[in-house]
C-alpha cells in the first residue's frame, strides 16, 4: 500500500492557485480568448421552432455575402427532425462575428412546423403531441421495499405533500465550443473549453477520420462546466470541418441563448411524498410519486435519500418534453432528491413537534458504511454538531415564532451524500531536467477546481521544493492519460498516480546521482530545496539535478492502493429572513460542514466549496429556465431574466473542513460535487421555518413565497 | 445586426436634423437598451444617432426653485446630485436601485424613461403586443411579470421605467423638441397605451428628442420603495412612489404612482384619493394600500403582485412619513 507523507509541509495547507494572478488579472487566455493568425468567426445558426421537420436548407445566401468563407449544412433537408429550439441546423464561418451572424440569418430554411410540448404539464395534458412515437411519459421501474401502505397506517404523524423544482441550465460564464486549427492536412490543434482534453480529441478523431496521434486538444484554462462538456459537440465538429473548407482556423462559441437552449440542463422534479412516522420520531413509512423532465432525457433522482425508511415505495415518470437535454449537472440527481427529501423530513419534524435537528439524527441508518470501514452516520452527527454550534441553532425556534414584525427569521439545515471516488487507470509523467525544472503532464484539465495546482503541490511535497518551482502541464491531449473532469473524481484519479511519478522520478534521480556524491541511493533526501546525503546538506537542488548531464529524469506514475476512497456526508445550514409582505428572501448566512478524505490544498479546496455553496444558492432562490407553451420557445435565455446572484446577493459563508486524522488516512476523495447539493434544500426549510409555511416550489422567489402565503391563508 | 448609418452631433439642432431621417432612426444614449435590442434583431433601424455628445443636453440646474434635469444626464450623476437627494429622495432611491453601478455610468435619464418594454415576447420578436397568429402569447402565456391593471386590453407589457414613477409622483414636466419646435408635457404624457400592435407605447413623433424634465418648484413629501427579487442588477417587480403636497399635518394633493402593474406608469387615484386631507399614519397607508388594489385584474400568473402593490404603496407612503417600519433593527 502507497502512502502519502506523514507530516507533510505543503499538503493540506493554504495555497494559492498558480493561475490565480493570472485570472483575476485577466491575463490567463481562456479556449474563446484564442485568436490564431488568420482566424475566422463561426456562428452556429439554431432552430427557432422546437418541433419541427427541416423540409430544406438553401446555404447559398450565405455563401455569397461579403466576408464569409465557408457555410456548412449540420441537418439534413427532408430528413431531419427539430426537437427542441436551438437545435443545429447549420454553421457559417466569416472574418468577423458580425458577419458571421448576418450570414447565419440569411441561410433559408424550410421547415414544417409541427405540434410542441414545452413543458410537463403541457407534455402531459390529454391529446398531448408527441415526442416519442410511443409517448411523452416513460415509467421507470416502481421499487417497492417492505410494506409501506401496512406502516403508514401504524404513524403517528404523516404529511403528505408536493414539492417542485424546475429545470435549470449550467450558465457557462464562458459558453460552449473550440477554436480549431489545421496544422497540415491530416493534422489538428483544438483549443476546447472543455472538462476532457481526451473526450473531445476522442470526438475529433472519430468524426474527422483522423489519427490519434494527429489530434492534439488543448484547455489550458477554461470558463466552467459543471459536467456539461464533455463533447466536442455538433458545433466543434462543425468548426474544424469549416476550419478544413476555409483553410484557416474557425472559432466557435455558442451565444447565450444557444448556451441555455442546447448546451444542456439539470431536469426538473416533482414528487408527491407520503411521509409517515412514530410519536418517538422515528420514520416509519414513506410513498412516493415523482416525475421531472430532462427533454428527451432522463430525470431520475435519489429518494428516500439520506435517511431511513424501512417501508417505502417509489415510483417515477420521465416526462418528456420539446426542450434541449439535460446534461449531467453538479451532482447529478442529488440536489432534486435532497431538496424534496429535506423538506418532508421538515414538514414531519413539524407536525411531530420535533426539533428538525434532532429528527434528522434519530433517522439515520445505524451503519452507513463507506470505504474504508467508515460509518457516515458517525461523521453525520459530529458534522451536524460542528454545523449547529457555527449558526447558532441553539437560537432555532418553531414554525411560527420567527419575528412580530414583516421581516421573519429562520433557520434549516440538510444532509447530503457523494461518493467521489477516482479511476484507477490514468497516469501522470514527471520530469526533472538537469537544469532544475520540474514539469508534471497528463492529459486532464482544471476545470477551475485547482487541479493544476494540486498537482504541483505533490511534487513539491515529494522533491522538498515550493509550489511555483513546478510546472504543472495538463490540460494537453497527447499527454500521458488523464481524468475527465466529472462526479468529483480528478482528484482521486490523478493524485495517487502524481505522487507515484514524482517518487519515481526522485528515486530515479537519487539513483543517477548517488555514485558522483559517494553515497548510496538510499542515503539521499530532499529537503527546503537542498540535497541532503545522510541528512548533511550536499548540494543545492540545482547542484543535484545539474548532476544529471545532459538526460533527464523521467518517471510515469500509475494508481496505488491505499492514496484515494470514495463515500463522503455532509450538511449545510441556512438562516435567512423572509419579508412576508413582499415575499424577498434574503439569505444570511450558509454553514457548510464537508469531509472529503486527506484534503491537498486547503484554499482550493474550500474555494470548491464556496463555490458549490453558490451554485446552491441560485437553485435555492433564483434559477428557473421558463419555456413559453404558446410557442415552444425558452423565455429567459439570456443572464438578466433567467436570474443569478450577484454580488450582495452572496450573503456570509463559512466552510467548515471536516479534516480529522480519521479523515486523512483514507486518502483523497473529490469535493466538487458534494457542497452544492444541500444548499437550496437548507434555503427551503429556513424559509419554511421562518414564515410558518411550506413553500413548495423552487425558487424561492417572491412569487413563489406570496403565493404559498396566500393558498395558506385561503386554508386558515 | 443590421449595418447601420451612424452619426454623433454635438448640438441639439445637429441632433434633431440626424433624428429626422431618411429611413428608421433610433436615438443612442447610454447604449444598454438599444445595442441589445439590435443584437437580437428586434430594433434594426437605419441610422443610429449617438447623444452623449450633446453636451447641452446633460446637466442639473436649479431654476427658480424648480430643478431641471437634462435627458442626457447620467444616471450615477443623478443618483450624487446633492439636492436629488436632499429634496427628491424618492427620485434619489429610485436612481440608485437602478442596473448595476456599470449600467448607472453609462445610463441617462432620458434612456431609462424611453426605453423600450422588457416584455420576454415583445424581446423575442413578437411585437409589442406579444402576439402569435392573432392570440394573446402574454395571455395564455407566462405573464409573470406582467400586468395587473388595463389587462381587459391588449397591451399587456409593463412600462420598464423606474424613473418615470417617482418623476410623476413629482408632477415632472417634460421638455420635447421637433421640427415643429418646442413642447412641455407632464412627463405621464410621454407614454400611451398602444392600441394596436402598430401603435408605439410612446408618446414621442419620429425625429423627435426629449431634451430635459424639470420638478417644479414647492416642497413636497415624497417616497419610494421598491420590491424586488434580486438585491443585485434586477428589474423591481413592483414599485411605488408618492409625492405629497402637505397642509400642515395632513396630505393636501398627493400622487400615488406606481411601476410593475401597468402598461404605462399606473397612477393610483383609488389610493390618492383615499389620503386626501388624511395624516400621514400606518392607519392611513394601509387605506391607501386597500385603495391602490381596487380594480386590480391579475392574469393567469401574476396575482402575487396584488399583495406588493399594497406592500409598496404602503411603504413607500410610510417612507415619506419616515417610519420605515420594514427595516430590520
Amino acid at each position: 500500500m502507497a502512502s502519502w507523507p506523514e507530516s507533510p509541509r505543503l499538503i493540506g495547507t493554504s495555497i494559492p492557485r498558480l493561475d490565480g494572478l493570472a485570472k483575476a488579472s485577466g491575463r490567463a487566455k481562456y479556449p474563446s480568448d484564442i485568436r490564431p493568425e488568420g482566424l475566422l468567426f463561426g456562428v452556429l445558426l439554431s432552430s427557432p421552432h422546437a418541433s419541427a421537420k427541416v423540409k430544406a436548407i438553401d446555404l447559398e445566401p450565405a455563401k455569397t455575402m461579403p466576408g464569409v468563407k465557408a457555410v456548412l449544412a449540420l441537418a439534413t433537408a427532408g430528413e431531419s427532425t427539430i426537437f427542441y429550439q436551438g437545435q443545429e441546423i447549420a454553421a457559417v464561418a466569416a472574418e468577423t462575428e458580425e458577419k458571421a451572424r448576418d450570414a447565419a440569418r440569411a441561410i433559408r430554411v424550410e421547415y414544417e412546423i409541427l405540434p410542441h410540448v414545452a413543458t410537463e404539464r403541457q407534455s402531459a395534458a390529454e391529446g398531448a403531441p408527441k415526442v416519442f412515437p410511443t409517448g411523452n411519459t416513460r415509467a421507470a421501474r416502481a421499487q417497492t421495499t417492505g410494506k409501506p401502505d401496512e406502516a403508514m397506517q401504524k404513524a403517528d404523524a404523516v404529511i403528505e405533500a408536493t414539492y417542485e423544482l424546475p429545470v435549470i441550465t449550467h450558465v457557462c460564464l464562458e459558453p460552449h465550443g473550440l477554436t480549431a486549427h489545421w496544422k497540415g492536412p491530416d493534422s489538428i490543434t483544438v483549443y476546447a473549453s472543455t472538462q476532457s482534453v481526451m473526450g473531445v480529441a476522442n470526438d475529433m478523431v472519430e468524426n474527422l477520420g483522423l489519427e490519434s496521434a494527429n489530434v492534439t486538444v488543448l484547455t489550458d484554462v477554461m470558463g466552467g462546466g459543471f459536467g456539461s462538456k464533455f463533447n466536442a459537440d455538433t458545433w466543434g465538429i462543425a468548426a474544424a470541418k469549416l476550419a478544413k473548407e476555409a483553410g484557416r482556423p474557425v472559432r466557435m462559441f455558442l451565444d447565450r441563448a444557444q448556451e441555455h437552449q442546447l448546451g444542456g440542463n439539470r431536469p426538473s422534479a416533482k414528487a408527491k411524498i407520503k411521509l409517515g412516522a412514530a410519536k418517538d420520531g422515528k420514520l416509519v413509512a414513506m410513498v412516493a410519486e415523482t416525475s421531472g423532465t430532462g427533454g428527451r432525457g432522463g430525470s431520475n433522482f435519489p429518494l428516500p435519500y439520506v435517511y431511513k425508511v424501512d417501508d417505502r415505495s417509489r415510483a417515477h415518470t420521465e416526462i418528456f418534453v420539446n426542450g434541449g437535454s439535460a446534461r449531467a449537472m453538479r451532482a447529478p440527481g442529488h440536489p432534486q432528491g435532497c431538496a424534496v427529501m429535506e423538506a418532508a423530513m421538515d414538514d414531519l419534524a413539524a407536525k411531530l413537534g420535533i426539533n428538525p435537528l434532532a429528527f434528522r439524527l434519530a433517522n439515520l441508518a445505524e451503519a452507513d458504511m463507506v470505504a474504508g470501514g467508515v460509518n457516515r452516520t458517525d461523521l453525520y452527527k459530529e458534522q451536524v454538531e460542528r454545523g449547529a454550534k457555527l449558526i447558532g441553532w441553539d437560537r432555532w425556534k418553531p414554525r411560527g415564532q420567527n419575528g412580530d414584525g414583516p421581516i421573519k427569521r429562520g433557520l434549516g439545515l440538510a444532509l447530503h451524500q457523494w461518493g467521489g471516488g477516482g479511476a484507477q487507470d490514468k497516469q501522470v509523467a514527471c520530469i526533472i531536467n538537469p537544469d532544475g525544472s520540474v514539469e508534471l503532464r497528463s492529459a486532464t484539465q482544471d476545470i477551475g477546481t485547482g487541479a493544476r495546482t494540486i498537482l504541483a503541490v505533490i511534487a513539491a511535497e515529494v522533491l522538498g521544493l515550493e509550489v511555483g518551482q513546478i510546472k504543472s502541464n495538463i490540460g494537453n491531449s497527447t499527454f500521458p492519460p488523464g481524468q475527465s473532469s466529472g462526479g468529483s473524481t480528478t482528484t482521486p484519479s490523478m493524485a495517487p498516480p502524481c505522487l507515484d511519478a514524482v517518487e519515481k522520478a526522485r528515486d530515479e534521480l537519487f539513483k543517477r546521482i548517488a555514485p558522483g556524491l559517494d553515497a548510496k541511493p538510499e542515503d539521499l533526501s530532499l529537503k527546503g530545496g537542498k540535497l541532503l546525503v545522510k541528512g548533511e546538506e550536499k548540494a543545492t537542488w540545482a547542484q543535484a539535478c545539474r548532476k544529471l548531464g545532459m538526460m533527464p529524469v523521467t518517471a510515469t506514475g500509475v494508481f496505488g492502493p491505499g492514496l484515494a476512497s470514495t463515500g463522503v456526508g455532509g450538511c449545510q445550514f441556512a438562516e435567512v429572513t423572509v419579508d412576508v409582505e413582499t415575499g424577498v428572501v434574503r439569505v444570511k448566512k450558509i454553514v457548510a460542514v464537508q469531509d472529503s478524505g486527506l484534503i491537498l490544498d486547503m484554499l482550493t479546496w474550500k474555494s470548491q466549496v464556496y463555490g458549490g455553496v453558490i451554485g446552491g444558492l441560485n437553485y435555492g432562490l433564483f434559477e428557473e429556465r421558463i419555456m413559453d407553451e404558446g410557442t415552444g420557445a425558452m423565455l429567459n435565455p439570456d443572464m438578466e431574466m433567467y436570474k443569478l446572484a450577484g454580488a450582495t446577493d452572496i450573503p456570509e459563508i463559512v466552510v467548515d473542513a471536516y479534516d480529522t486524522p480519521e479523515m486523512r488516512v483514507r486518502g483523497v476523495i473529490g469535493v466538487g460535487e458534494p457542497p452544492t447539493i444541500s444548499t437550496a434544500a437548507a434555503i427551503g426549510n429556513a424559509v419554511a421555518n421562518a414564515i410558518g409555511v411550506r413553500v413548495p416550489k423552487w425558487p424561492m422567489s417572491p412569487m413563489n413565497v406570496l403565493d404559498a402565503l396566500a393558498a395558506a391563508e385561503g386554508k386558515a | 445586426m443590421k449595418a447601420f448609418e451612424y452619426s454623433s452631433p454635438t448640438t441639439p439642432e445637429d441632433a434633431l436634423k440626424d433624428l429626422a431621417g431618411p429611413g428608421t432612426v433610433e436615438a443612442l444614449s447610454g447604449g444598454t437598451d438599444l445595442i441589445g435590442r439590435m443584437k437580437d434583431y428586434v430594433a434594426s433601424p437605419d441610422r443610429v444617432v449617438y447623444l452623449k455628445d450633446v453636451k447641452a443636453l446633460a446637466g442639473i440646474a436649479e431654476k427658480s426653485g424648480g430643478l431641471e434635469i437634462g435627458a442626457g444626464t447620467r444616471l450615477v450623476d443623478l443618483s450624487a446630485d446633492p439636492i436629488v437627494r436632499k429634496r427628491l429622495p424618492a427620485l434619489h432611491q429610485a436612481t440608485v436601485e437602478v442596473g448595476t453601478p456599470q449600467i448607472r455610468n453609462m445610463a441617462t435619464v432620458g434612456g431609462n424613461l424611453l426605453q423600450r418594454p422588457r416584455c420576454w415576447y415583445f424581446r423575442n420578436g413578437h411585437g409589442l403586443l406579444g402576439t402569435k397568429d392573432g392570440k394573446s402569447l402574454v395571455r395564455e402565456g407566462d405573464n409573470r411579470y406582467h400586468a395587473i391593471f388595463l389587462t381587459e386590453g391588449d397591451a399587456l407589457f409593463i412600462n420598464p421605467s423606474s424613473l418615470a414613477v417617482p418623476l410623476i409622483a413629482l408632477n415632472a414636466q417634460a421638455t420635447v423638441v421637433g421640427p415643429g419646435g418646442e413642447r412641455t408635457i407632464p412627463v405621464e404624457k410621454l407614454y400611451q397605451v398602444p392600441k394596436s400592435s402598430d401603435d408605439r407605447e410612446l408618446t414621442l413623433a419620429p425625429g423627435e428628442l426629449l431634451t430635459k424634465v424639470t420638478i417644479p418648484a414647492g416642497e413636497v413629501k415624497n417616497g419610494f420603495f421598491e420590491a424586488r427579487q434580486k438585491q443585485s442588477h434586477d428589474w423591481p417587480l413592483v414599485a411605488a412612489a408618492v409625492g405629497l403636497k402637505m397642509n400642515g399635518d395632513t396630505v393636501g394633493d398627493g400622487r400615488v404612482v406606481l411601476y410593475g402593474v401597468a402598461p404605462i406608469p399606473w397612477r393610483s387615484e383609488a389610493a390618492e384619493k383615499a389620503i386626501r386631507g388624511k395624516a400621514l399614519t400606518r392607519e392611513t397607508a394601509e387605506a391607501a394600500a386597500a385603495a391602490a388594489v381596487e380594480g386590480a385584474k391579475p392574469l393567469s400568473m401574476n396575482g402575487y403582485k396584488v399583495a406588493l402593490v399594497k406592500t409598496t404603496v404602503k411603504r413607500a407612503l410610510l417612507d415619506a412619513a419616515g417610519d420605515r417600519y420594514w427595516e430590520e433593527a
